[in-house]
């Protein structure tokens, strides 16, 4: 009887008989270590609010190092691109404005908008496509008649009356010692973008549903990479590198739809540097704190996405002092550094709103745009955010790259005297305008 | 020598009475950083006017900390024996220049005389060595006793 088989029985039956050999989780051991991390991963990824899942991913404080998007280090720019796993590409996005003959006046009715491939308001004063130079300071184009859609000369003149109003025209007492930026360039910044952001409403939907926050907070808390903890009871184990943005913009504008894709997720435009040494040798410090990942209002906000964040270079990172110290060549990576640092924070706490994280990885690009000035001198960068896995394990499977598009800073104007700005540039204060303009196709 | 004032003519000439010291890092450090045994009594200023007056070395950026040295080494008399205190300094390069600290101790190619001498001796030291031994058979055991 124990040689025959009794014909129709299903062999395995429907659960195993035993359960599952996994290792331990309580062990001293790396399996256990990796089995505990994974709980830990599950437990966030079922974490039901995006609450929760930021709670959850912050809540273990150990030593990190404290990036300062504002620094006087030498050569941070490189650094931190090498911490964010970002590209460096000079200039901006790439318009592809078709060459649009100014005579077809009502036959396409968007607006131009910066690095998307739409055409400029027809009949537009502004010059359509990138290949003019907007140097010409009003394009004689307005050949339809219509109301030209962007009067450069009533843009040019309220910021002329801004920067007028506030050096020239106001009495102000003699600013304290380094306190120059916030006596003349913070007030001005602020009047202007908040002037130039409602008189170009009419024609951007998306800024007239728009948040403007002044001094806002941007935070955000990453891991990237492994070390060896030197000293201490932890001595020996091998650690990942913690790092952690607090960030104050000037000011900055959200936005409840996000800003369009400039090149597909995927792509591959350069390199990003690889630096051996240690983060402390940059000089970067450590210490513990709040892990928080902020973006400027609570996740609750309908303007969850960002738009444009506007940076005021302190008193101790002046033009004067670095030329003094014969250190010319750092002035441009102050602002590339501001802006990778502070655009990558905003953006990658964006998506963690949204539920992205290291282990979930983004799957649509996070864009948004920065300007970085001394109250003279403005840099223009527009960043996006491919990928938010940057631990040890998961970069290793993501080939993917953040991408930054920054300009060199070029003056706004030469020198105010007597009630007159003198040497207006108009080109930045195009881009300027070009930036607020952006916004996604559907509207 | 008169009173000096500010805008007044500079008719003594003082020496530094410093002197640093070129090391090589315990840790690796970025190119362009040179790590520097300096007096106590320096500032970071002071690190910077001499490397730039009197080496012409364009400097960046300037840190400094001081090293502690221990106070736990006891001699015959059970008095502790502090190790000196140190002021180390690092450098950072300006204009892109970097620096490597240069290997001061590298193997000397040797020629072939040398070379076949070294030999010779090695050669000669090991049949001294297995007439000192006893013999192999018999495991290391000495051969003061026995047959």
């Amino acid at each position: 009887w124990f040689s025959e088989m009794v014909p129709g029985t299903p062999s395995p039956p429907a659960s195993p008989l035993y359960p599952p050999v996994v290792a331990s989780i309580t062990a001293k051991s790396k399996a256990a270590k990796s089995r505990r991390l994974q709980r830990f991963n599950q437990r966030v990824h079922a974490a039901a609010t995006v609450e929760e899942k930021l709670r959850l991913y912050g809540k273990l404080q150990r030593p990190k190092y404290m990036v300062y998007p504002q620094t006087f280090a030498l050569n941070a720019d490189r650094w931190y691109r090498s911490f964010t796993k970002t590209v460096l590409v000079p200039g901006m996005p790439p318009r592809a404005a078709p060459a649009k003959p100014p005579a077809a006046a009502g036959a396409t009715p968007e607006i131009g908008r910066a690095p998307e491939p739409g055409a400029e308001a027809p009949g537009a004063a502004e010059a359509p496509g990138a290949a003019d130079s907007p140097g010409a300071a009003k394009n004689p184009e307005p050949a339809a008649g219509a109301a030209p859609y962007l009067d450069v000369g009533e843009l040019r003149s309220l910021a002329c009356d801004a920067l007028l109003q506030e050096s020239f025209y106001q009495n102000k007492k003699r600013p304290f010692l380094y306190r120059d930026q916030d006596h003349t360039p913070g007030p001005f910044l602020t009047q202007l973008v908040s002037t130039l952001a409602a008189s170009l409403s009419g024609r951007n939907p998306l800024l007239a549903a728009s948040c403007l926050d002044l001094n806002p907070q941007v935070n955000y808390y990453w891991r990237h990479g492994t070390e060896v903890v030197v000293h201490g009871h932890r001595k020996g184990r091998v650690d990942p590198v913690r790092f952690q943005i607090d960030d104050n913009p000037h000011l900055q504008i959200r936005v409840p739809k996000q800003l369009p894709e400039v090149v597909p997720l995927e792509s591959d435009l350069g390199d990003v540097p690889v630096i051996d040494h240690k983060p402390s040798k940059l000089p970067l410090f450590k210490k513990q704190y709040e892990n928080k990942v902020f973006i400027g209002s609570k996740v609750a906000d309908p303007c969850c996405y960002g738009h444009t964040q506007f940076h005021l270079l302190p008193d101790r990172l002046k033009r004067e002092r670095f030329i003094r110290e014969r250190l010319e060549d750092q002035i441009e990576v102050v602002y590339r550094s501001n802006g990778i640092a502070s655009l990558f924070a905003w953006t990658a706490a964006q998506a963690m709103y949204q539920g992205f994280w290291s282990e979930a990885d983004v799957t649509r690009p996070f864009v948004s745009q920065a300007v970085v000035t001394d109250g003279k001198y403005f840099a223009f960068f527009c960043y996006q955010l491919n990928t938010l896995a940057l631990t040890e394990e998961t970069i290793k499977n993501s080939p993917r790259k953040n991408i930054c598009w920054g300009t060199d800073s070029k003056p706004l104007y030469d020198v105010v005297e007597d009630g007159n700005v003198k040497g207006f540039n108009d080109e930045v204060l195009l881009q300027l305008v070009r930036f607020l303009l952006n916004r996604p196709k559907e509207l | 020598y008169p009173l000096f004032q500010r805008g007044g003519p500079q008719l003594r000439i003082f020496r530094p009475n410093f002197f640093m010291l070129a090391v090589r890092p315990g840790v690796p450090q970025p190119e362009d950083t040179v790590q520097f045994r300096v007096s106590m009594e320096m500032t970071k200023l002071d690190i910077r006017n001499y490397l730039e007056r009197i080496y012409n070395v364009p400097v960046a950026a300037v840190r400094t900390r001081i090293q502690y040295g221990a106070n736990n080494k006891r001699n015959h008399r059970n008095q502790r024996v502090k190790k000196p205190d140190y002021k180390v300094a690092y450098v950072q390069l300006g204009q892109g220049q970097t620096f490597q600290f240069p290997n001061l101790f590298p193997e000397k190619e040797q020629d072939a005389e040398t070379r076949s001498f070294d030999d010779f001796k090695d050669k000669f030291m090991e049949k001294e060595k297995q007439k000192q031994e006893g013999d192999p058979r018999r495991g290391g055991v000495p051969d003061w006793f026995g047959l």
